[in-house]
């Protein structure tokens, strides 16, 4: 491998925070002598891909292969990319500081869809041909995976493979499988073919793209080119998860990143069943690391890294069986020591208020709650399973305890939405804050802060709302200025994020393979790194769909009956397409589905799809409003309660982890 | 509650290679995780936020390494001091390395506050036959130009031995001056931009009676600083 360094030193001395363009941190691993190079690939800045998950899971199970290395590689800031095409200084690994073209293969993690750009940004900076089919026998392969891959299509040319769902045991079984094939001589070609037909892998270069008519008849937008390749490719999932322990090693960064702490994942999955959301269907079933092995995971992961703090990381995770127990067991054995807990959830009752004031200590900053919809109409047609006494509880629960300060999130622009809905809002926050009122002091009344942040709903696929069109940019800032003008209270701030970053969101999450042409229109024109506000170019992605002629506004904003077959059909993540449209109906009949971890199953498909059932480590009981008649009398449940500093760095959820910083 | 009895420790460490490219936080995030990897019994500040009891010396500037840099720890029970050494040294990396353990006393000054004169080595990318040291440097901080007078600083002559630059800066109460900014002020004078005639700067001229002594550095290349160290810190 070439060491680049001698050639980076130079560039380093003008560069900001050349933190994150050394190597040399605690906890890397270099195998010099592996045989085989696999480098994983974050497509943004170090600060925020060193903090991803994916990244330090992944790199671990291929450096656990005899004869694999796995090196890490981000792309430098916007200015650094410059300078390096300047200098002509292919991007580079960061343990060798070796070109990223010169490794056996490359994995790009999709976290969210404002990344494509930044992919194109990467590949070209690394000297890797754009195309998979412009790639030759001495190209690596490119291995694309993570969230987006869920709908692929907007990225298809530019990746060879696409490795759906969990990593854990398909990558290294797609490496491996690269490797043996090599040493046995096999062409691309036949590569490429052979992993085609391994389980949760697709290789889109083996498919014709259908147009509208073709796929709507056919059931499907994909027409293999050849015999005996899958049309329908299933996810895979880490069987192993509950089991494995929730301490694995990981590199503790020089320089400040994102999430700057141990992450133990105490759980995987969420069946809450919030109809706009994706990571609710997409990690499903549910499965939760018993008590014993993230206390000892905690401990163990301190120790070893000499972090002052550790987040049980999961997509709820007060929603876990054993949750109060592990804060109790945390707590004691960290008295005094100087160390924080932080625990990311999603639940909004009184019970995730008492989980927050475990973890909190003296320092009480602020709680946020996800509410999501301002009627009880509305909540109920996005399954989102909170009651305005849920929220109540809530905040009497947290400014009772001490806190004074309460972000409430919504979404703008849900299906069937009205005016209504957007006034209720406003009306929902001002008697939330009048609830707040009322449990503080008179003379700490003045402290209260309530803001509400909203963000334009995106479609994404995989959903019951994957067939709901967007509403228009304009349509969304009259929303807004609506919501603004309802909102009396001046101590009630209201914030919402660019809807114009949110309208590429949708094009992207619901594009087919015609947006893939337009993503690379646009980085051609100057876009890359789309979830910084401050590199944001609306005027490349506009001047893109004119030179490539997509209309993006009809692939965001169409909205089609549940028979439309759309552009992921082929894609599964083990919940049916049966389940998705069911939901929607319900949804439009304002009827909702309980969580499956709590109550009945809900038919979604995915355990029997899968052959895996959800794994609780324990019998999980519900409270408030979704108790079952035996705990009528608990207080609260459901929703969303976050440790605040936990919120800036909540997975896939692009602009939000670019810009806050608090 | 009555203040407890601590144990004043004065670790040692050396900031070098590509790790002189951290800045001061980044140094102190991680020899406070070396600590607590090492499992030493650290001390924890009372109150609101509570954090470990360090302190560390004067600041390096980003691209500037030290051999003898200094941070205070309190501990809050005696650990022989090569015990110490080698957890510490167990869980650092190689260009951030801990070298001394020493306790010192209880009322000792602060290592931040103790050694305000500090001698650095510069390496060039060439070796000049003079190197004029300007009056005054300009820096900009924050939107804002201040202007420091060099002699307020400098310590002795520059020492300029081949392409290796020595010499010592003292650290006053009312601010520093930053050897890395200093540095780069003389090589301003030396080094001409591009798109400038190709003839000795004026400041050069006035402070100098020996111009034509200088040479220009191989290939027309900008004269550099390869690296930069602080070799010493010591009290006046």
């Amino acid at each position: 491998m070439t060491d680049l360094w001698p050639r980076l030193e130079p560039l380093l001395a003008s560069a900001e925070r050349p933190a994150r363009y050394l190597n040399h941190e605690f906890g890397c691993v270099y195998k010099p002598e592996a045989g085989f190079r696999f480098c994983m690939m974050y497509p943004d800045t170090y600060e925020l891909g060193q903090a991803n998950q994916a990244l330090r899971i992944l790199v671990n199970v291929v450096n656990a292969v005899d004869g694999m290395v796995a090196e890490r590689a981000f792309l430098p800031a916007a200015e650094f990319c410059d300078t390096m095409r300047a200098e002509g200084l292919p991007l580079f690994s960061i343990e060798s500081c070796a070109p990223v073209a010169e490794f056996d293969a490359i994995g790009i993690t999709l976290s969210h869809e404002l990344v494509a750009t930044n992919v194109l940004e990467a590949l070209d900076l690394a000297g890797i041909p754009l195309h998979a089919q412009d790639r030759g026998e001495d190209d690596l392969f490119v291995i694309g995976g993570g969230p987006c891959s869920f709908n692929p299509e907007p990225y298809a040319p530019f990746f060879d493979i696409f490795n759906i769902g969990e990593g854990e045991e398909a990558l290294p079984e797609c490496l491996q499988a690269i490797r043996r094939l090599r040493a046995e001589g096999a062409c691309r070609a036949d590569i490429l073919r052979a992993i085609a037909r391994m389980d949760g892998f697709y290789v889109p270069s083996l498919y014709r793209w259908r147009d509208e008519e073709q796929a709507q008849q056919a059931g499907s937008w994909i027409e293999p080119v050849e015999e005996g390749l899958p049309t329908h490719i299933q996810k895979r999932v880490f069987e192993g998860f509950a089991e494995s322990p929730g301490w694995e090693p990981c590199i503790v960064p020089f320089t400040e990143v994102v999430q700057d702490r141990l992450n133990v994942e105490v759980l995987r999955g969420c069946a809450r069943g919030c109809r706009f959301c994706q990571a609710g269907m997409m990690y499903r079933p549910v499965r939760e690391r018993s008590a014993d092995n993230i206390v000892n995971s905690v401990v163990c992961g301190l120790a070893q890294t000499g972090y002052d703090e550790v987040s049980l990381t999961s997509l709820s995770s007060t929603d876990h069986s054993q949750i109060a127990d592990v804060l109790t067991r945390l707590n004691e054995q960290f008295q005094g020591k100087g160390v924080r807990i932080s625990v990311p959830s999603q639940r909004l009752d009184s019970f995730g208020v008492d989980m927050a004031g475990l973890v909190a200590g003296q320092k009480k900053g602020g709680l946020t709650f996800a509410p999501e919809a301002g009627t009880q109409r509305l909540r109920d047609v996005i399954n989102k399973q909170v009651t305005e006494d849920d929220l109540f509880g809530a905040v009497d629960a947290a400014f009772g305890a001490g806190w004074r300060r309460c972000k409430l999130y919504f979404m703008i622009g849900l299906p069937t939405e009205t005016d209504d809905d957007i006034k209720g809002i406003a009306s929902l926050v001002q008697r939330a804050y009048d609830r707040a009122k009322k449990a503080v002091p008179v003379e700490q009344r003045g402290n209260i802060r309530m803001s509400v942040s909203c963000a334009l709903f995106v479609p994404k696929a995989q959903t019951p709302f994957q067939w709901d069109g967007q509403i228009a940019p304009e349509e969304a800032l009259r929303r807004v200025s609506l919501l603004r003008r309802s909102v009396k209270y001046r101590a009630i701030d209201v914030h919402w994020h660019d809807p114009s970053t949110s309208f590429v969101e949708a094009v992207m999450s619901r594009g087919g393979r015609a947006a893939a042409a337009w993503v690379e229109s646009a980085w051609r024109h100057g876009a890359r790194f789309d979830a910084w506000t401050e590199h944001f170019n609306e005027q490349a992605w506009r001047d893109a769909a004119e030179e490539v002629g997509l209309d993006p506004a009809a692939v965001a904003q169409t909205s089609y009956d549940t028979g439309y077959v759309m552009p992921w059909e082929h894609i599964s993540t083990g919940v049916s397409t049966r389940f998705l449209a069911h939901e929607r109906k319900k949804a439009a009949a304002e009827k909702t589905t309980p969580d499956c971890t709590f109550e009945r199953c809900a038919a979604c498909g995915a355990c029997p799809g899968l052959g895996i059932d959800n794994q609780l480590a324990q019998p999980r009981i519900a409270g408030g409003s979704n108790a079952r008649p035996q705990q009528a009398g608990e207080e609260g449940a459901a929703a969303a309660v976050v440790a605040e500093q936990a919120v800036n760095g909540q997975p896939a959820t692009g602009p939000q982890t670019a810009e806050e910083g608090e | 509650m009555a203040e407890q009895q601590t144990f004043r420790m004065r670790i040692t460490f050396a900031k070098q290679g590509r790790l002189a490219l951290l800045s001061h936080l980044e140094v102190a995030r991680a020899i406070e995780r070396a600590v607590r990897r090492a499992q030493l019994p650290f001390a924890v500040s009372q109150g609101f936020s509570p954090h470990m009891k360090i302190a560390f010396g004067a600041a390096l500037p980003v691209g500037v390494g030290g051999t003898h840099e200094m941070v205070d720890l309190q501990l809050l029970r005696y650990v022989r001091p090569e015990e110490a050494l080698l957890a510490l040294q167990k869980e650092s990396v190689p260009d951030l390395m801990v070298k001394e353990c020493v306790y010192i006393e209880p009322k000792a000054p602060a290592a931040s506050a103790a050694f305000p004169l500090s001698t650095y080595r510069a390496l060039l990318s060439a070796a000049p036959a003079q190197l004029p040291v300007p009056e005054q440097v300009h820096i900009i901080r924050k939107k804002k130009e201040k202007v420091l007078d060099v002699a307020d600083f400098l310590v002795g002559e520059m020492l300029l031995e081949g392409a290796s630059l020595t010499f010592t800066l003292e650290q006053k109460p009312t601010g520093s001056l930053r050897p890395d900014k200093l540095l780069a002020a003389c090589l301003d004078q030396v080094n001409v931009p591009d798109d400038q005639e190709q003839e000795v700067p004026l400041a050069f001229l006035v402070d100098n009676a020996w111009t034509q002594s200088i040479e220009p550095p191989a290939d027309d290349q900008p004269l550099r600083v390869l690296s930069m160290t602080r070799i010493d810190q010591r009290a006046k």
